[in-house]
């Protein structure tokens, strides 16, 4: 494993503290040697006022406004930046689990992911917005390109508790109405809920002309159900308790885990949708190539 | 009971081993480990799914594990399903052969039960506890063996009553020959119920070496064994071992009497022999002598393990007529063989008939004048003298009672016409002694036809035949190592003249191979000088030469009076022994022909039975085969006129062959006694009283199979285990 690449695997990067060595590592590892983003986005055209959510860059603060009416309201441009980057990061309990294979939990992993592409995406010049969600929208961050903007990024991330139920559906319809512009939203998600209303989130995603990549993050243990004793599997997101012979459940359980991952795969195939399955266990390099093709598709659209 | 079923019920304890998988699988349940589990929707489809097929495989599997426990422990158990009739074939009638040794050694009373009761309660048991159409025998291993129920009885109720009823006899059990009865019994019963399918064979015994190895050897061995091979072929063989291993044992072995004769007013010594079979040394125990039933003598005397001591008691009798001595030791365990008893005719005087086969009138001239003197030398100094000869001619032979007297000495006579010969032979059977001697009037072939012939064995007098007489000069006689008691007082007493008796013309005598017959004194040339034969209940004596100076100088010689004396004690040695039987031998004699028509014996026990007469006129027989056990038996209206009685006694005594306890181990049962036979040996049944119960009977070879199950379940086992654990690759 050459220096740089140890960077990419978990076990390496949950020695590190804090996110944004982290997101560093990954894309020092990933990207080392490769060309700036040839795409400079710019724009002069002024668009529309918006109200400042945390995290906006002050630079945009329409001053004048703000003298008058003692609120803060930003100028938005049209173009700001050629490509804009939604990270849609679940935060949901499910996120929490973490087994003994797995050196991160599945939040933690796609905390490093996210972290790791709003780092490359700023790299580039590109502007990255970042959602942080349950059964609701806990915090959105406008996409900004700024390269301060990954501090606020990465604050909202750390800050982020895992301790409520997921849903989806609603969320992706809620957030596919309010992000504006054009761009590609990723998404970061166990997607441990209502598959076919996880799918009609997309489809409006889709419908509102996002490119849509799903990195499904999974534990290695949900995927392979490796438990050989009786063991009492405590439900989270408020699923009751089960005593089990894992042995005897595991042909059953991996049946149907299998079928759910199938749905959607199909899903987002029917959506146009990438999907990346992320094993926590596996290095994050998978995440970033997938990614940056989708990016490329993207640009040269 | 339940616990009945079973041959080592104590196993039964580990039943409670079925419980482990079961525990196994709670603790499981409660040491399990605890996660938190994000895709719990798709468990939880899973176990919805599946919860049914889980619950069933998880079931079977601790089933088939509790069972494969409860298998195992069973076999090693031994189950017995003779209550419910499972044996080997299901609901068959059975037939069952009981046999009880009703050897003596079964009377040893370890506790408040002797053994023999013991038996008695597992037969009852056996009964009560099998199925409604068994059919049972009832065989006594005894000596000889005694069939009781010989072909199946159906009604358990009759049965138990002969069960109950069975009393143990006082003497030894003959194996080999109850073995063939009940080979017969098996054949009769296959032959006439075909519907009692199978056969059962119960030996209650407690494997007494005596019993169970006795010294046989060759044919007899082969035969046994290959009789034993069939039964076990043919029938389920169940040994039941009710004998203790360390059992101690003290037994009165002998009673004897010195003198072959006793008479009143003779000091007498009367022998017991006493032997410990046990391991212990036995200190202080009390020896008593009664006579007629009252206490005349005691010792206390110390028997090491293992060893004998000869006790002796002089005794004088005061009155004439059968005496009954009975020696007996401290009771033990085993009382049967603890006493011994003797039936003694005391004699008011020996009465001898003296036959002069040439009479004289010159002193001494006669054949019979110097035996006379010899029989009773101190005769006329003495109030009463001990012997009382009777001289008669040839002639008054047939006139004379003959059972009047003890002994008659034939001397000279010239020959013997067919009646005479009659009743000489009939005198011999009753008990009688005859002492011939010859001379110059001895006719040999009259002797040889009439007294010797050698194909009428029944009719036999003499105990060798006559040749020719042979006269040459012989100065000294040949003792022949003083082997035969008639010589053995001679022993180391050279002044006595045995070894110098001259003898200058005798008889050249032949003895019959194949005979009893013993040459008890030989003329230093080695021809036989006298010779002796029991013949009948009697015996017979024969001396070569004469009784007075014709051919011998003997008369004048010192061992004359000896030589004479003990010819009178050896002729008259029959009538103690034949009062005096073992258990099993059969009481009788001549029936005096004053006497009735019956004779009555009186038990030790007190009842009384009959005797069988057989013969008519002169000659009737009786005779009492049931002498079971030991004691004193009386004979009434069979005395003889000479004991001026009514009855008469017989002593029967025990075998104390029977009094070694000692016993044959299940190594040596299977390895010496029935090599190769399929048979069942059953000795747990003593380890408490509570076990008796318990007693099962019969061995069957169902826990072969649960072996066999419990193989199957651990293939099942194994494959559901791989089965339900395939869900988890």
């Amino acid at each position: 494993m050459d220096a740089y690449q140890k960077y990419l695997d978990p076990r390496t990067l949950a020695r590190l503290h804090g996110l944004e060595l982290r997101a560093r590592s990954i894309v020092e590892g990933y990207v080392a040697g490769m060309h700036r983003s040839p795409y400079h986005g710019f724009s002069v055209e002024f668009a529309e006022h918006r109200e400042y959510v945390p995290g906006d860059d002050l630079r945009y603060v329409d001053w004048k406004v703000f003298g008058k009416t003692d609120k803060i309201y930003l100028k938005q441009y049209e173009e700001e930046t050629n490509l804009v980057c939604y990270l849609l990061l679940d935060t949901s309990e499910s996120m929490r689990y973490k087994s003994e294979q797995a050196a991160l939990s599945k939040l933690e992993y796609a905390q490093c992911v996210a972290a790791a592409l709003a780092y490359l995406t700023l790299q580039q010049q590109d502007s990255v917005g970042l959602a942080t969600f349950d059964q609701e929208v806990r915090t959105l961050l406008r996409p900004s390109g700024n390269p301060s903007h990954l501090k606020q990024l990465l604050h909202v991330m750390e800050e982020s508790r895992a301790d409520r139920k997921t849903s989806t559906g609603p969320i992706f319809h809620d957030l596919a109405e309010r992000l504006k512009k054009r761009g590609i939203v990723v998404i970061l998600s166990d997607l441990f809920d209502d598959v076919p209303a996880m799918l009609s989130g997309l489809k409006h995603f889709r419908h509102r002309r996002h490119e849509v990549v799903v990195f499904h993050v999974l534990d290695p243990a949900e995927l392979d159900f490796p438990f050989q004793r009786t063991t009492l599997f405590k439900g989270l997101e408020q699923l009751p308790d089960v005593l089990s012979d894992p042995r005897a459940l595991r042909k059953a359980y991996l049946a149907e885990f299998q079928a759910f991952i199938r749905q959607v795969q199909l899903g987002c195939r029917a959506q146009r949708a990438d999907y990346v399955q992320l094993r926590t266990d596996q290095p994050l390099d998978l995440a970033l190539s997938s990614y940056l093709s989708s990016r490329l598709t993207r640009a040269t659209q | 009971m339940l616990l009945g079923l079973w041959v080592h019920p104590a196993m039964l304890g580990w039943l409670a081993a079925a419980g482990v998988p079961l525990l196994i699988h709670l603790l499981n349940r409660r040491r399990h480990r605890e996660i938190e589990w994000a895709a719990m929707q798709y468990l939880l489809a899973a176990i919805r799914k599946n919860s049914r097929r889980l619950k069933i495989e998880q079931w079977l599997l601790l089933a088939v594990r509790t069972l494969l426990v409860v298998a195992i422990v069973a076999a090693v158990a031994e189950p017995v399903l003779e209550r419910s009739g499972l044996l080997t074939r299901i609901g068959q009638p059975t037939h069952k052969v009981l046999v009880m040794d009703a050897s003596y050694s079964m009377a040893y009373k370890p506790a408040d039960r002797s053994r023999f009761d013991r038996a008695k309660q597992l037969a009852e048991q056996i009964v009560a506890e099998s199925s409604q159409g068994d059919g049972f025998t009832l065989v006594l291993l005894a000596d000889p063996p005694q069939v009781i129920v010989g072909t199946p009885s159906f009604a358990p109720t009759e049965f138990l009553g002969e069960i109950a009823a069975l009393k143990i006899t006082h003497g030894g059990a003959d194996l080999a020959a109850t073995l063939a009865k009940i080979e017969q019994i098996l054949q009769a019963a296959r032959r006439e119920y075909p519907r009692l399918g199978q056969q059962q064979v119960f030996f209650l015994s407690d494997l007494g070496r005596t019993t169970w190895a006795p010294d046989a050897t060759g044919a007899a061995v082969a035969e046994f064994r290959e009789r034993s091979q069939r039964l076990g072929d043919a029938a389920v063989m169940t040994v039941i071992d009710l004998g203790q291993s360390a059992a101690e044992n003290m037994a009165v072995e002998q009673l004897r009497l010195a003198d072959p004769i006793v008479t009143v007013g003779q000091e007498t010594q009367l022998a017991a022999e006493v032997r410990n079979f046990g391991r212990q040394p036995k200190s202080r125990q009390m020896l008593e002598l009664l006579i007629d039933g009252r206490r005349a003598a005691d010792r206390v005397i110390d028997l090491p393990p293992g060893g004998r001591v000869t006790v002796g008691f002089p005794h004088r009798f005061d009155a004439p007529g059968d005496h009954a001595v009975e020696l007996r030791l401290a009771a033990d365990l085993l009382d049967v063989d603890n006493h011994r008893y003797l039936a003694l005719p005391v004699k008011d005087q020996i009465r001898v008939l003296c036959v002069d086969g040439r009479p004289s009138g010159g002193e001494f001239k006669s054949a019979t004048d110097y035996l006379a003197v010899a029989l009773s030398p101190a005769a006329g100094q003495q109030l009463r003298a001990r012997v009382r000869p009777e001289v008669v001619s040839e002639r008054a032979l047939l006139d004379a009672d003959l059972t009047h007297f003890d002994c008659v000495f034939l001397c000279d006579v010239a020959q013997f016409t067919d009646r005479e010969a009659r009743v000489l032979r009939s005198y011999l059977n009753w008990g009688g002694g005859l002492v011939f001697f010859l001379g110059p009037q001895v006719m040999a072939d009259n002797y040889n036809r009439q007294l010797a012939h050698p194909t009428a064995e029944d009719h036999r007098v003499l105990p060798a035949q006559l040749l020719r007489p042979v006269e040459e000069a012989h100065y000294g006689l040949n003792p022949l190592q003083y082997r035969h008691p008639l010589v053995t007082a001679f022993r180391d007493q050279e002044q006595a003249g045995l070894l110098t008796t001259p003898v200058h013309k005798y008889f050249k005598l032949q003895v019959p191979e194949k005979s009893r017959a013993q040459v008890a004194v030989a003329l230093d040339g080695g021809d036989p000088f006298i010779v002796e034969e029991p013949l009948g209940r009697g015996r017979s004596i024969l001396v070569a030469t004469t009784a007075d100076a014709t051919w011998t100088a003997m008369p004048m010689w010192p061992s004359y009076v000896p030589i004479v004396q003990e010819l009178l004690m050896l002729a008259t040695r029959g009538q103690i022994p034949e009062h005096n039987v073992l258990v099993g031998q059969t009481l009788g004699g001549l029936l005096p022909s004053a006497s009735g028509q019956s004779v009555d014996i009186r038990l030790p026990a007190g009842e009384t039975k009959r005797a069988t007469v057989t013969g008519d006129g002169a000659e009737r027989y009786w005779s009492f085969p049931d002498t079971a056990t030991s004691g004193i038996f009386q004979a009434q209206g069979a005395a003889r006129p000479a004991n001026q009685a009514t009855s008469e006694s017989f002593a029967v005594n025990v075998n104390t062959v029977e009094s070694d306890l000692t016993q044959v181990d299940a190594e040596e049962l299977s390895r010496d006694v029935w090599p190769g036979v399929r048979y069942y040996h059953r000795t747990n049944w003593q380890n408490s009283d509570a076990a008796v119960d318990a007693e099962i009977v019969v061995r069957s070879r169902l826990h072969l199979w649960l072996l066999w199950l419990a193989l199957a379940l651990v293939v099942t086992e194994s494959f559901l285990t791989w089965f339900t654990g395939r869900q988890a690759r």
